[in-house]
């Protein structure tokens, strides 16, 4: 069976730093995927380099069958293939409403009426309004993303990737600087997601992590370590040293 | 889910009808203009400032919306004025619409592969490179004597009739003529370009501007939608120059130089970026005070220079970003 999305030795080299070492990971097109490591584990590279970010050093990168190794990241998007960022990046002087409604817009087409108005595209604006409602984001669409909570900014950012319609969603610390509240919202949500599409997650919080995962691929020093549901990882050996040091 | 789709909030208001109304009664004040005012100077240096109001506009389509510096906007002005008028001097003293045509269609050539560069970078290498391109184009204008009458500039250029379906108007010779021409074209321009940048393509050079790495994250193919960006200046700096040309009569290097680049990006600051009205509004306080300075010293730039400082110290968003202050005081 051809795997959904799977890397071949994967590499990534920055100076003398090995960040990504190797990785051969299967992704399945549906679930929850964590993938989980200790600071620089190289979570952020690997997800960087399959999402188009920079170029791999070495090895390969295959979505449903086909190479995609180092294409451009728009072709990327395009074939469904979407991600938050770890540090916030949203279109800033833009509403909310706005910021969702391009990425809708990029994905539905219409980019190119110049002569018509934006309101003319109405699909494009009716999702906008469903993926906002979705989020809990309705009450704060016209304001400007600069403008928004921290936590709010972060539920901004996966409400821009979901506007892609992804097939695989890569969500890096989607919840680091929410509340508790937006984090239960948002980890259900991104639960519930993963019932129709593939999630590859990146998280820090282990009770999370533990709770909502199908499988936990786990990263030390750029390759990984381990891989298996969440019980197995909860006592791996290995995976304990990594995170608390050979004594644990 | 909405139901009611017309009133999506979140969207800018499109343009009340207070704005239409707004914009048709300066168009037609303008209009009236020469008929009730037969000072011909100053009917003169208002069609200058429509001129460099469109070329600055244009520019603002660059900067305020895409979110590129381009410091030699003018090469472009110049590139469709020479070649208006050299189409006018050497195939056809008296085919306006023509040479308008084959003058913007030509800037639009050269813009082309020099924006195919040009898209490949972004921020300060950016910036750098429309210098790059600006100086060696300011440069063989300036050499190629045989073709362009290098230091002298180009000479001679004639003043074709305005012909509207064989019916003639005017004459581009005519201060009253051309300045009515500029009025009509600038109009149109300006009309277009705001219809075109409050689209869907709008929307996309604006996220661009706001956050490039990300645009290209939600699937847009950055550097395709520059080049459009780019495009549309540039074509709207060449119909500019077309215009520049026709009122002139002439056109030499100077125009193309890296100072006169900086003039108009200090038109787009001073009028404020990212509304297009503002750069119209730019030019004028611009040209003016440079006639106004002229009379009185040759040094014109120094007072000029210090003018530009003290504006951009008290006003930093332009005369856009006063309306708005003004806006906000009035409402506390
Ligand atoms: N652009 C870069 N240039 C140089 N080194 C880099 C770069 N990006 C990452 N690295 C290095 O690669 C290693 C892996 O970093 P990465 O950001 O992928 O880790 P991470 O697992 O996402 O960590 P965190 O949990 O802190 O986000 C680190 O040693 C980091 O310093
Ligand atoms: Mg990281």
């Amino acid at each position: 069976m051809e795997a959904f999305l799977c890397t071949d030795d994967l590499c990534r080299q920055f100076g003398g730093v090995t960040a990504t070492d190797c990785v051969c990971i299967d992704i399945e097109e549906s679930g929850l995927r964590s993938i989980i490591g200790p600071n620089g584990a190289g979570k952020t590279t690997f997800i960087n380099i399959i999402t188009g970010r920079i170029p791999a050093s070495s090895g390969k990168v295959f979505f449903q069958g086909s190479d995609i190794t180092n294409k451009p990241t728009h072709e990327l998007v395009r074939m469904g293939i979407c991600r938050t960022f770890q540090i916030t990046s949203i279109f800033q002087n833009l509403t909310v409403f706005e910021n969702v409604r391009i990425a809708r817009q990029a994905h539905k087409g219409g980019s190119l009426k110049i002569f018509s108005t934006k309101r003319s595209l109405k699909n494009v604006s009716v999702d906008t309004w469903d993926i906002l409602e979705r989020l809990g984001l309705q009450d704060q669409a016209h304001q400007e993303a600069k403008n928004l909570a921290y936590g709010d900014q972060r539920v901004l950012e996966v409400a821009i990737a979901m506007a892609g319609s992804p097939q695989i969603l890569f969500l890096d610390e989607p919840t680091a600087g929410m509340s508790p509240g937006e984090t239960n919202h948002i980890s259900r949500l991104i639960r519930g997601l993963a019932e129709e599409i593939s999630i590859v997650l990146v998280e820090h919080d282990m009770d999370l992590v533990m709770s909502i995962s199908d499988r936990i691929t786990v990263l030390h020093y750029g390759s990984i370590i381990a891989e298996g549901l969440p019980e197995e990882i909860k006592t791996h050996q290995m995976v304990r040293e990594a995170y608390l040091g050979k004594d644990a | 889910m909405m139901s009611d789709i017309t009133s999506i909030p979140g969207d800018r208001p499109s343009a009340a009808p207070i704005k239409i109304f707004g914009f048709a009664a300066i168009f037609l004040a303008l209009a009236i203009l020469p008929f009730v005012w037969d000072n011909r100077f100053y009917i003169s240096l208002i069609t200058q400032i429509m001129i460099y109001g469109l070329l600055a506009m244009s520019l603002d389509v660059l900067l305020g919306y895409t979110g590129l510096l381009s410091f030699m906007h003018n090469a472009y002005l110049g590139i469709g004025a020479y070649m208006v008028g050299l189409f006018l001097i050497h195939v056809s003293p008296t085919s306006l619409w023509l040479a308008c045509l084959v003058g913007v269609i030509f800037t639009g050539a050269v813009a082309l592969p020099v924006g195919w560069v040009q898209v490949r970078t972004g921020g300060l290498a950016f910036a750098l490179l429309t210098l790059a391109f600006g100086m060696m184009f300011h440069t063989i204008v300036w050499k190629w004597y045989s073709v362009t009458g290098g230091d002298d500039g180009l000479m001679g250029v004639p003043s074709p009739d305005i012909q509207l379906f064989r019916w003639t108007v005017g004459n581009t010779g005519d201060p009253t003529h051309i300045y009515l021409l500029t009025l009509v074209v600038v109009a149109i321009c300006f009309v277009l370009t705001r219809r075109i940048i409050r689209s869907p393509f709008g929307a996309v050079l604006e996220a661009i501007r706001e956050n490039e790495e990300r645009a290209a994250f939600v699937g847009i193919n950055v550097r395709r939608y520059k080049l459009y960006g780019w495009m549309l200046a540039c074509i709207l700096a060449g119909i500019a120059g077309a215009l520049f040309i026709l009122y002139k009569g002439y056109i030499g290097p100077t125009t193309m130089s890296a100072f006169a680049g900086a003039g108009v990006l200090m038109m787009v600051l001073l009028g404020g970026m990212g509304s297009l009205w503002g750069p119209l509004i730019g030019a004028g306080i611009f040209i003016y005070i440079q006639d106004y300075i002229t009379t009185m010293t040759e040094h014109w730039e120094i007072y000029l220079g210090l003018v530009v400082i003290l504006l951009v110290l008290f006003m930093p968003t332009g005369f856009v970003g006063m309306g708005s202050y003004l806006k906000r005081m009035r409402r506390n």
